[in-house]
């Protein structure tokens, strides 16, 4: 099986981050990823980018002032 | 009552339907509109308007798709509107990280990246907020909550493979800033 090059494992990211491992282009870049530590940073380095901004986005409750609001706007 | 019910009965107009409906996704939703513009008081405007449209739209929705993807279609839409109406100008994303060629550096380990360090947490939000609207809804809709490819893509009306390469471009873009700030003050420090 061909190894596919760098930029191909970058358009692949989204697939090998939990979208679609099945997929053939997957295997294809767990192969790349053992052999090229570069796009293995990469890859991680993605994955810890999300981790941080998932605790950055932490849901808010909404304030009082701001669902009264809602709730006479609504008429309920 | 199941959902389905407690929607046969707003839809006739029953006031503790209606409230319930309300009650049940109007946190989700000042959330999703907080993420995607990043400023409270539109926020709270986006909550107002899509549950207004949801009272106006109710009886349109006729149970084919999930009422929760229909409710956040809506509130995305409006989010949207309100982000277009700001006119900011926002740079096209590359397909893969700048300077392929060099040795990156390893930063997912490393302990101190966390939005408990207030530098940190300035580089998230200004960098989601660069991010122009098409990115920044999906990794949004994707990323952050956490919801599937597919209901991403029914939710911006936009094919499965435009998401990936949307989210994809967002991811990278992301990445290089807290990159560039790693980097930065590691040679800083």
């Amino acid at each position: 099986m061909k190894s596919p090059l760098h930029q191909d494992v970058y358009k692949q990211i989204c697939d090998f981050m939990g979208e679609d491992l099945d997929a053939p282009a997957c295997k294809e870049v767990a192969e790349h990823l053992e052999n090229c530590p570069n796009c293995k940073v990469v890859l991680d380095t993605v994955r810890k980018t999300v981790t941080i901004c998932r605790e950055n986005e932490k849901k808010e409750a909404i304030p009082p002032d701001v669902k009264n609001r809602l709730y006479k706007v609504l008429k309920l | 009552m199941t959902e389905t019910d407690i929607i046969k009965k707003a839809k006739n107009g029953d006031h503790d339907a209606l409230t319930e409906l309300v009650s049940s996704y109007s946190e989700r939703i000042y959330n999703l509109a907080l993420r995607i513009l990043r400023n409270r008081e539109d926020a709270e405007d986006v909550l107002q308007e899509t549950f207004l449209t949801v009272l106006q739209k109710l009886d349109t929705f006729d149970g084919r798709s999930n009422f929760f993807t229909w409710l956040y279609r809506i509130a995305t839409n409006a989010s949207l509107m309100k982000l277009r109406k700001k006119k900011l100008v926002f740079t096209e994303l590359p397909d893969s990280p700048r300077h392929p060629e060099e040795k990156f550096v390893d930063w997912s380990q490393d302990p101190s990246l966390n939005i408990q360090n207030k530098e940190v947490k300035k580089i998230i939000d200004e960098s989601i907020s660069q991010l122009s609207e098409i990115y920044r809804t999906v990794f949004i809709l994707r990323d952050i909550e956490n919801l599937s490819i597919k209901d991403t893509s029914k939710i911006l009306n936009i094919t499965e493979e435009n998401v990936k390469i949307r989210l994809r471009r967002a991811r990278l873009f992301l990445r290089e800033k807290i990159s560039d700030y790693y980097e930065g003050s590691e040679v800083a420090a």
